[in-house]
């Protein structure tokens, strides 16, 4: 099956200063569909940062990525942007949802960039957020949810184009472990019945223990990879 | 992303920040207010103005004066002169007048001075030059003009309103003439009207002037010329022409044509001007508000660093964000400018009102005019301006709110979402 999404040879530095702050070294693997890859990692290995340059939100120093057969270093910022709101969803530590916006407007805003009629958008977007389990907080402004539901409505915004690929950054991080526990598995039943493709970035061994792969990364680098064997 | 949905979303992000989006737009209301009331008043000033000057002016009635300014000659005109007047295309006549200076009238123990006696051809005069001037109070125009037919304008008769008019058709009136400087010679003249008010400021007021027949001075004087030639164009687009034509007639600096339209033109571009410049220190306002707009944007756009780089995550383009910021700059611009519109005009009716508190009622003295019984002026609302005013408005705020969207739209979406 060929690879939905790959890496080749990433490289990126940080300057910091005067100096340079090596984040990536040679960093090569690919997410093949329907794949849940996570990618784990103490703070400081450049987890987000390998996952900003997968979703296109940076540009590396050296090395390729490429989803879809889409290489991101052929497109300019705006096709970049195009290729995240049709190709990639992004789930964050911190949920990073509009805050004037209640949940609907959240989820649906996807569909807003991608000049979907609203009566569509808006009927999409209930679907998806009853499929994350939020049908009754739909109209409830994100100051006025639980971190747990608003993880929810960021990963029902994920999911509303259809993603390729979801990119998740530490999904639990900011979550106490009992709702962490749903949400993992809110992920997993996700990848089970719709195929959906997923690379979590965590430093959670219990998200990292249901991924069909695990790539160990420290200082930068790929210390080793390993497969899971049901 | 669609432009209603980008307008809508900007709209909501102004709802939740109403004192912010207040306070912008009280600044941009405040300069279109400003710019509207000036306009307002500007143009109600001039058309005042130019309908005195209209009324002062008998446009189709061009003066004629032997010589120039300058250059002197003032030989009085021939008949023969005349008669070539007659000839150009377009003059539906040409009337001698001879001037005979300030003349005192007696009428038994009442005596009254007239600034203008007026030596006429009657028929020409009246009846072809000037048909809508001559509105007779009492008496008409003699069928016969004989040699002692005197007409009195308005003023000379009625120096006093209370008083009883100084003569009625039929009296008989001596009138004492200067001849030569020196020479006072009296001469009875009979009444056989008197003018109604011709109610003017300019230059053909009837109200001071007294008319006798141009036979009877040019017997008296001993001569055959005379001081001015009116002349009437059939219409008033033609009087430059008709000018131009005259003066081609007459070696140079033979005569002077007075032209009332050029007048008023140039009465008209002056205040045109006077309109831009008022206006143009009105906009000064709106820029003070165009820098406020900026001012809050900028901060609007750091506030909202994270915003942008969720929607940038999502996948908003550069483009999408620049428009989401300039359409919040444009709705101030258009909220702002339509309330502005209505506010200056009313402020101009207010200013208008206060203005004319300060303007004191002239004396009923002789040189009063008589129409201009209060100075005060009233605004004109012009379309316009308003169209000038809305489309400078709104292209001041999104002017003025393309830094603040540029840096927006330019956010590096990474750091941007780091941003606390």
């Amino acid at each position: 099956m060929a690879a939905l999404l790959e890496a080749k040879g990433l490289n990126k530095t940080y300057r910091m200063g005067k100096v340079l702050v090596p984040a990536l070294r040679e960093i090569t693997f690919d997410v093949k569909e329907g794949e849940f890859v996570a990618v784990f990692g103490p703070s400081g290995s450049g987890k987000s940062t390998l996952l900003h340059l997968l979703g296109g939100l940076d540009r590396p120093d050296e090395g390729e990525v490429s989803i879809d057969g889409i290489s991101f270093s052929t497109l300019n910022n705006n096709e970049l942007a195009e290729v995240r709101l049709r190709k990639i969803g992004f789930v964050f530590q911190f949920f990073n949802l509009l805050p004037r916006l209640n949940a609907l407007r959240n989820v649906e805003l996807p569909l807003t960039l991608a000049d979907l009629p609203e009566k569509e958008s808006i009927k999409k977007a209930e679907d998806m957020l009853k499929l994350v389990g939020l049908e009754d907080r739909m109209n409830h402004k994100p100051s006025e949810m639980s971190g747990g539901e608003q993880q929810r409505v960021a990963m029902a915004r994920a999911l509303i184009n259809d993603p390729k690929i979801v990119l998740a950054d530490e999904p639990t991080g900011n979550l106490d472990t009992t709702t962490g526990g749903e949400i993992v598995q809110l992920l997993k039943r996700l990848n089970k019945e719709k195929k959906q493709t997923f690379v979590v970035v965590t430093h959670d061994p219990a998200i990292a223990e249901t991924a069909d792969r695990i790539i160990y990364l420290k200082d930068g680098l790929v210390q080793r990879v390993k497969e899971r064997r049901d | 992303m669609r432009l209603k949905r980008i307008f809508s979303m900007a709209w909501e992000n102004m709802k939740q920040r109403r004192l912010r989006a207040f306070l912008t737009t009280l600044g941009v209301v405040i300069g279109i207010t400003a710019i509207i009331a000036l306009a307002s008043l500007g143009e109600g000033f001039r058309v005042s103005i130019t309908e005195r000057m209209e009324q002062g002016f008998e446009l189709d009635v061009l003066t004629l004066i032997p010589g120039t300014l300058f250059a002197g000659m003032k030989e009085p005109f021939t008949d023969s002169e005349v008669a070539n007047i007659t000839k150009v295309s377009n003059v539906s006549a040409a009337t001698p007048v001879m001037q005979i200076g300030s003349v005192i009238l007696y009428n038994g123990d009442k005596n009254v001075t007239a600034f203008v006696g007026a030596a006429v051809n009657f028929t020409e005069f009246a009846e072809e030059v000037y048909p809508d001037r001559f509105r007779f109070e009492e008496g008409a125009m003699p069928e016969q003009i004989k040699n002692d037919t005197l007409i009195i304008g308005y003023k000379v008769n009625h120096i006093n309103e209370t008083e009883p008019a100084f003569a009625h058709p039929n009296d008989t009136v001596t009138m004492t003439l200067t001849i030569n400087y020196t020479i006072f010679r009296n001469f009875n003249f009979t009444v056989a009207g008197t003018l109604q008010k011709t109610g003017t400021a300019g230059l053909t007021s009837f109200d001071y002037w007294v008319f006798i027949p141009l036979e009877t001075a040019r017997k008296i004087y001993d001569t055959n010329s005379s001081d001015l030639i009116f002349v009437k164009v059939s219409n008033p687009d033609f009087s430059e022409t008709v000018a131009e034509e005259i003066e081609a007639l007459f070696p140079p600096y033979r005569l002077t044509v007075l032209v009332p339209l050029t007048f008023i033109q140039q009465v008209n571009s002056i205040l045109n001007m006077v309109e831009i410049f008022l206006t143009s220190v009105a906009s000064i306002a709106l820029l003070v508000a165009g820098i406020g707009i900026m001012n809050i944007m900028t901060v609007s756009v750091m506030e909202r660093t994270r915003e942008i780089g969720i929607l940038k995550a999502v996948g908003a383009k550069s483009r999408t964000i620049l428009t989401m910021f300039l359409a919040e700059a444009a709705l101030i611009g258009i909220v702002g400018s339509l309330t502005g519109v209505p506010i200056g005009y009313g402020l101009a009716h207010v200013l208008s009102y206060v203005l004319s508190g300060f303007v004191t009622p002239q004396q009923n003295h002789v040189f009063q005019r008589p129409e201009v019984e209060r100075a005060a002026v009233t605004p004109i609302f012009s379309w316009e301006w308003a169209i000038i005013a809305v489309i400078f408005g709104i292209l001041i705020c999104i002017l003025f709110g393309l830094y603040p969207a540029r840096k927006a739209a330019k956010l590096d979406p990474v750091e941007a979402l780091r941003y606390e």
